[in-house]
């Protein structure tokens, strides 16, 4: 790999090595540090792998109740804010430049780029998580909460027989629950993005020591992957009027 | 560490094309299509963003195989996952019910 980039100087990038060296010593059971970052990057994939399985039983469920009430389920996504919804998408994919930025400086050696980087991917985050309450606060004042502010007339009123009224409220708790644990992971995305951020700022992370960076980095883009996949599935269904 | 590098430029092309797909996915919504074809096309869309994140943001493009194994060995889970319950729910009522069998 090329350091030519390096605006670090040799001896400044052998003092960050020693640095890291005496914080993280490499483990016995590993034969040098290529083998045991990609063992760490290994261990985070296959934790992805059981996250894919715990969204994908939502989405099953989704699925299969759409296609059981397809009208209810689109009435109730044409409800949706597909306007908040857009913007966060397009939010979050610009969280994901960022935060591969971070892991490309990082091996770079270029601490303080990575440093902006993470903070920009963190405030990122948490413009995300203001918009979604903003739009949980517009979903409450159009009473879009089944069990807490929801009126059945207003459904009967748009066109929908009063037997689809709960299936409209199916699609709703399918919402709330999906949105929700996504805003989970954005918070917890956050809080390990500012938690590394602090150990750049410290000088942990050299060219050869940033397993760190790439394997927080994959759990960001992860939960961004989850929101590519919402955004139509919640958002977009059925033929939407302006 | 012997990893290959993606040039920035390249990086921010990537995320540019996931916007312009977004504005896609989302305009595609307004068309007045009948059906399951607003579903069809939207996650058409998002496999194609997933896809771009997958091998460029998440480096899988330059990973090596274990981690293309870890890709595809949980599509097969997620596959079984869909097609045997989709297969229940989706063929109750096929067979009509027979009394005392």
């Amino acid at each position: 790999m090329s350091l030519d980039q390096s605006i670090l100087t040799a001896d400044e990038r052998a003092e960050l090595e020693l640095t890291a060296l005496a914080s993280h010593p490499l483990e016995e059971q590993y034969a040098n540090l290529e083998q045991q970052h990609e063992t760490a990057v290994l261990g985070m994939w296959v934790f992805l792998a059981t996250e894919v399985l715990f969204f994908g039983v939502l989405f099953l469920g989704l699925a299969a109740y759409h296609i059981k009430y397809p009208e209810a389920f689109e009435a109730g996504s044409q409800k949706l804010n597909w306007v908040i919804g857009g913007i966060n998408t397009v939010v979050l994919l610009v969280s994901s430049l960022t935060m591969v930025l971070a892991v490309h400086f990082a091996r770079l050696g270029e601490n303080r780029r990575t440093c902006w980087c993470l903070a920009l991917t963190a405030a990122l985050g948490c413009v995300f998580l203001c918009l979604k309450g903003l739009e949980y606060y517009l979903d409450y004042r159009e009473n879009l909460i089944p069990g807490w502010r929801f009126d059945d007339s207003e459904w009967v009123q748009e066109g929908l027989h009063a037997d689809q009224v709960p299936h409209v409220k199916l699609f709703l708790l399918f919402y709330w629950i999906m949105t929700g644990l996504h805003g989970l992971h954005v918070t917890i995305g956050i809080g390990v993005v500012v938690w590394i951020l602090v150990l750049a700022a410290k000088g942990r992370f050299t060219p050869t020591r940033y397993t760190a960076v790439d394997v927080t980095a994959l759990y960001w883009h992860f939960v961004d992957l989850v929101w590519i996949v919402l955004l139509p599935m919640l958002y977009l269904q059925g033929t939407h009027t302006l | 560490m012997a990893e290959r590098m993606i040039a920035t430029r390249t990086y921010v092309i990537v995320c540019i094309v996931l916007i312009v797909l977004t504005v896609l996915t989302v305009g595609v919504s307004f068309l007045p299509l009948v059906g399951i074809w607003h579903t069809v096309i939207g996650l058409l869309i998002a496999a194609c963003k997933g896809s771009l994140v997958l091998l460029f943001f998440m480096h899988v493009i330059h990973s090596p195989r274990l981690t293309w194994i870890v890709i595809g060995v949980t599509s097969f889970w997620v596959v079984i996952l869909f097609v045997l319950t989709l297969n229940d729910y989706l063929s109750r009522g096929m067979i009509p019910f027979t009394p005392g069998h």
